[in-house]
């Protein structure tokens, strides 16, 4: 109960500065990978500043995760080519929608309703790729598969 | 947009530090795919018992409300150049559509959108993240320039 209502709290913190910061609207996202302005790009390095920053400062410091009780750390990736792939086919995504998966969540709430033609693309394509996830991860006909710890992250993938 | 931009070095700090409250608290990465893959899972498995993950998109749609309420209203009317360069209305939903399939199925195959690669994975600097984050922006650039020079 406490650990979704942090998550709530979280995401509304989230989506009132994705909406306020002007990234729920199409024509901002474009304009910025169209480089026409730079508010997006010293947007996007100040947060990433701040969370590199925070994250490693915090694991420095031998927290312990406050929900979880286990010490703050991670596991660095390496990169495969289904990360090249999936960001390609993500990009082509983006750069015509001018929306990611947060402001699509903010237009939701903002009600816009264009965005809901997104909003169901993106469940499609999620539920797409959980169907594939569970074909392959079908233990009986194939163990080597099965076994394979790329496969099977230890961490849950997020975006 | 319709409303006043909140000045960068407020707004992106504070997404910053969104992303260390997960680590603190969760000990995990921050991702708007990662809620959206937590409630359609559960969906498929016929539940609605959702994690942190799925109530934190559920969040991030009610901060949308908390603006477009605070603010009197959405910040954008249309849909950015689909429907200032296509006349007929009727194309411009299946291309959405599609455009969204691209975004679900992409984010998902390369480990995280915008947020958990592009800040949570970024944070950790993992190797994989930058990878995808420089893909997915060059891209994205990419493709609206393209666009800008067929429209």
């Amino acid at each position: 109960m406490r650990t979704r209502g942090a998550g709530l709290l979280i995401g509304v913190v989230f989506g009132v500065m994705l909406s306020w910061s002007g990234m729920t609207a199409p024509d901002v996202i474009r304009g910025a990978l169209l480089f026409e302005h730079g508010y997006l790009f010293l947007f996007m390095a100040s947060s990433m500043l701040v969370a590199t920053a925070g994250s490693w400062l915090v694991r420095r410091a031998g927290a312990r995760a406050l929900f979880t009780g286990q010490p703050v750390s991670w596991v660095r990736d390496r990169p495969e080519r289904r990360h090249v792939v999936g960001a390609l086919i993500f990009g082509l995504g983006w750069g015509v929608a001018d929306a990611c998966p947060g402001p699509i969540a903010t237009q939701l709430g903002q009600g816009i309703a264009w965005g809901l033609w997104t909003l169901a693309g993106v469940v499609i394509g999620v539920t797409l790729y959980l169907r594939r996830q569970q074909v392959e991860t079908e233990p009986a006909t194939d163990p080597a598969t099965a076994t394979d710890p790329a496969r099977h992250p230890l961490q849950p993938a997020s975006g | 947009m319709l409303h006043t931009q909140l000045a960068w070095y407020i707004a992106g700090p504070v997404m910053g530090l969104c992303v260390v409250a997960c680590r603190l608290l969760f000990n995990a990465r921050l991702g708007v795919t990662g809620g959206f893959s937590e409630i359609i899972g559960k969906v498929m498995a016929r539940s609605l018992n959702f994690d942190w993950r799925g109530w934190f998109l559920i969040g991030v749609v009610l901060g949308g409300t908390v603006f477009a309420l605070a603010a009197g209203g959405p910040d954008f009317h249309g849909y950015g150049w689909l429907t200032r360069h296509i006349s007929d209305t009727a194309l411009i939903a299946p291309i959405l559509v599609v455009a969204g399939v691209a975004i679900g199925y992409g984010a998902k195959l390369s480990g995280g959108c915008t947020s958990g690669n592009g800040l949570s994975g970024n944070a950790t600097l993992s190797p994989a993240s930058m990878v995808a984050t420089a893909t997915f922006f060059l891209t994205a650039i990419a493709v609206s320039f393209i666009i800008k020079a067929l429209v």
